[in-house]
């Protein structure tokens, strides 16, 4: 499995024209329906919105990683957004969030292999250069081939 | 070098654990600081640390918002904060992990650390000790030198007894309230570390009976791993009703431990010891004077074995008693020999300060101060740090300084009083050659630890 497997063209926004964090939530919810990866819309997007009220999931410098595990999601999957503005994600360090990863896991998980995929991205993102990377990517295709390269 | 290690978890376990992993290995890389993450996320633990790097890390940090085992962290300096924090604040955490104060004084000694191939579990056992031991260290040395500096004020008077409501029983009192502890503190702080905050409360009793009956360091060590051990396997087993759960650590594990630990401390090992003194008694009554010398050595041998504990007091008591019988050579034996385990072992780190550590070569000065003043309670750090390789060398150097004072003639008039008694007049007889055997025996204990302990491994 490799990370291409996870995101689909269709659950890449770039840029988002999304101006809060629900919205920008919905949105990469229904771009990982229209790929399949979800079936259950709302349950999924309940889920997001369940782990952002635990605490925000905008981990400063500009990225933030919404997620849920939800029975409404059928195989593991993520959605990738760029922001036209920056959108306030009540961020740990109150910077607005300039990019954010969405991850869909099944409530059944089956294998860690995807797991080990997003293990991998979320250790990048802490990186300044892969973080420069991604926002200044031209186009989809682009965000697959830098996640490609640098994960894998 | 200091080395850190960290752990991080997060309840999803899918971004935040491994982010902040990454964050705080980046900061570390940063600063040149040589660290190890272990994370517990959705796929389980990964980089798992182990004893042997837990043993010699300088601090940890947790940064974790779900339980990460933290017991065996215990006796370490552990940072604990959010997992956020360790995405946001990486480098703050590692500045703040190594201003901590290195865990323990002794407990740092890298001179009786089991070897690496005797793998887990007397590491583990190593561990325990040496949290009890750093633990009850400030106490001796407290204790110990504050009762030093009392006979400093009974010497005025002519004797060794302090008279009542004077300074010198006053600080008489003081001195023997913080030895007191030593036994007690011992025990809890070596069930703490075992068992965490459950262990406290049976490892403290445990070590209150264990000093009343006069069970010694040895009784305290032993009331200490079985009080950690009992607490352990009570928070493991006991299941509870889920609306009673909060009743297993504030009142079912308490009760159940103390009274467990109670209970074994009287029954098992309060009688044997009883049975111990008694028959010790007798044996040394029936030997009496018959050779004298070697009632010396046994008597010195006994003094060093347990330093407080039933032999000790055995040896000890049954010199007193002799004083009424104007018999004085056994109580000049006994005193000698209760002078040379902390005279010895301070020469030892004098001569040889490339096997011990920095703090051990300070508690050593102390030992000197204590070992003049006849408390050989000031040892016992020593000894049960390294009980197989230290606790012989000082009943060799005790059992030589016994027999030699018994050779010699030498005699003392009074229980106690150390160096300071050798003031008074009369109050010993044979003066330079009981000296002489105090030296001699202090001498034989360094030899005998030099002989047997290990040199020190290379600083970290």
């Amino acid at each position: 499995m490799n990370i291409s497997e996870l995101l689909s063209t269709e659950s890449i926004f770039l840029p988002s024209t999304a101006t809060t964090r629900e919205e920008a939530i919905q949105q990469m919810a229904a771009g990982m329906k229209a790929s399949g990866a979800v079936t259950n819309e709302a349950a999924y997007v309940d889920a997001v919105m369940a782990r952002e009220q635990q605490s925000s999931t905008g981990i400063g410098f500009g990225v933030a990683i919404p997620h849920g595990k939800s029975a409404g999601v059928a195989k593991a999957a993520l959605a990738f957004s760029r922001f036209a503005e920056p959108i306030d994600w009540e961020s740990l360090d109150d910077q607005p969030a300039q990019i954010a990863f969405m991850i869909g896991v099944p409530e059944e998980n089956a294998g860690n292999e995807h797991l080990q995929i997003l293990v991998a991205l979320s250790r990048k993102l802490i990186h300044e250069e892969f973080r420069a990377e991604l926002i200044n990517a031209q186009s989809k295709q682009e965000v697959i081939d830098i996640l490609t390269r640098t994960i894998g | 070098m200091k080395k850190l290690l960290a752990v991080t978890a997060c309840p999803t376990g899918i971004a935040h654990t491994y982010m902040a992993a990454e964050s705080l290995q980046k900061a570390a890389d940063q600063k040149g600081v040589p660290i190890k993450v272990e994370t517990r996320g959705a796929v389980g633990v990964e980089n798992g640390l182990t004893a042997q790097e837990i043993a010699e890390a300088h601090a940890i940090i947790i940064a974790a918002d779900t339980d990460v085992d933290e017991d065996r962290f215990a006796g370490k300096p552990v940072i604990r904060v959010a997992v956020a924090q360790g995405i946001k604040v990486p480098g703050e955490l590692i500045d703040r992990a190594l201003a901590k104060e290195a865990s323990s004084g002794l407990g740092a000694s890298p001179t009786s650390r089991p070897e690496e191939n005797e793998g887990r579990k007397p590491n583990m056992f190593y561990k325990h000790l040496m949290n009890g031991v750093s633990n009850m260290l400030p106490l001796v040395i407290a204790g110990g030198l504050i009762i030093a500096f009392s006979f400093l004020f009974a010497f005025t008077k002519g004797g060794v007894d302090q008279v009542e409501g004077s300074f010198g029983a006053a600080l008489s009192t003081i001195g023997g309230a913080s030895m007191g502890l030593m036994v007690i503190v011992l025990s809890g702080f070596i069930s703490f570390s075992i068992a965490g905050k459950p262990g406290l409360a049976p490892g403290l009793v445990g070590g209150v009976l264990a000093k009343d009956m006069g069970a010694g360091f040895i009784g305290g060590i032993i009331a200490g791993f079985v009080a950690g051990y009992i607490a352990h396997y009570l928070i493991k087993t006991i299941k509870m009703p889920k609306n009673f759960e909060g009743l297993k650590p504030i009142l079912i594990v308490p009760v159940l431990s103390v009274l467990a630990i109670g209970l074994l401390m009287v029954y098992v090992i309060g009688q044997p010891i009883e049975w111990l003194l008694t028959g010790l008694t007798a044996w040394l009554t029936n030997m009496g004077a018959g050779n004298a010398i070697m009632l010396g050595a046994i008597l010195g041998a006994m003094m060093a074995l347990d330093m407080g504990g039933p032999f000790n007091k055995t040896a000890y008591t049954f010199a007193v008693g002799l004083l009424g019988a104007s018999l004085y050579t056994p109580m000049a034996a006994v005193m000698a020999a209760g002078m040379t385990p902390p005279l010895g072992i301070w020469l030892a780190t004098v001569i040889a300060k490339n096997r011990f550590t920095k703090e051990e070569r300070e508690a050593g000065k102390v030992a000197s101060v204590l070992g003049l003043s006849f408390i050989t309670e000031g040892a016992i750090p020593f000894g049960a740090a390294d009980p197989i390789r230290v606790i012989p060398s000082f009943m060799v150097g005790s059992a030589v300084a016994g027999a030699l004072s018994m050779y010699f003639g030498g005699g003392l008039h009074a229980p106690h009083g150390g160096v300071f008694v050798l003031f008074i007049p009369n109050a010993i007889d044979h003066l330079p050659q009981y000296v002489l055997s105090i030296v001699i025996g202090t001498v034989v204990t360094a030899l005998m630890v030099l002989l047997l302990k290990r040199k020190a491994p290379a600083k970290l």
